[in-house]
């Protein structure tokens, strides 16, 4: 399976992805969920980093917050809305929103 | 002459509900209509901003381009100008790398007042005085 998974909050998110099996997993981080690419608690990155190698934000998400390109993590890929749609064409079969 | 002292205190992230951003506005609210209140009686709110709540605080936010709404950094801005006293958790912005620059300001709207980080023992010192404690 391969599976997107949306992740719109800040909290409460990495746990459940724990479980969730995929042969490609790719984590899109939309609306609060953009705050893991960008934020470091304790100078650590979110953990929810390390959970695939496949991780996007939505730029419009991360201005709105006023966070910006410069401050992602450098294994997230920052992509617009267009780039949103190509990727659940093409790339996931399934989609889920945590 | 009664002073009637709340606390207003932005625990969660914006835009994700609306809810944290209703504690910026009510707070604005009672610093600035004094209609319902009888002669001689004062309400003195404080904005406190801890936890995932001092992300509201970030500077250049463009939630009116991206989502067409008032962003937090513009109701800030509001809350500066009309005198209300801003504070923000200094363990947590430390805690999330964010430093005081980062930090929303009013100068270019001509405000004086700026938001004031403080430890969390000054924003407990906050709650303690209040009448009211009112968690976003």
């Amino acid at each position: 399976m391969k599976l997107g998974v949306f992740v719109s909050d800040f909290r409460n998110t990495v746990d459940t992805l724990d479980r969730l099996k995929a042969e490609k997993l790719g984590i899109i981080l939309v609306q609060n969920g953009v705050y893991h690419a960008s934020i470091k608690e304790n100078g650590k990155s979110s953990p929810l980093l390390e959970k695939s190698a496949n991780l996007y934000a939505l730029s419009e998400d991360l201005e709105t917050r006023g966070l910006t390109g410069s401050s992602v993590d450098s294994r997230v890929k920052v992509i617009n809305y267009s780039d949103l749609v190509d990727l659940i064409f093409n790339d996931y079969e399934k989609l889920a929103w945590l | 002459m009664a002073d009637t002292k709340l606390a207003f205190i932005v625990q969660r992230p914006q835009y994700k509900s609306e809810n944290p951003k209703l504690g910026i506005t009510h707070a604005i609210a009672y610093q600035t209509v004094e209609i319902l209140l009888e002669d001689g009686e004062t309400v003195t709110p404080a904005l406190c901003f801890i936890g995932d709540g001092v992300l509201a605080c970030l500077k250049d936010q463009k939630a009116m381009g991206n989502y067409e709404i008032t962003s937090s950094e513009m109701h800030l801005k509001t809350a500066l100008l009309v005198d209300l006293d801003v504070l923000v958790c200094k363990e947590d912005l430390e805690r999330f790398g964010i430093t005081e620059d980062k930090i929303v300001d009013a100068e270019d709207m001509g405000a004086e007042k700026k938001i004031q980080v403080v430890p969390f023992e000054t924003i407990q010192k906050e709650m303690e005085s209040a009448k009211h404690v009112l968690f976003f």
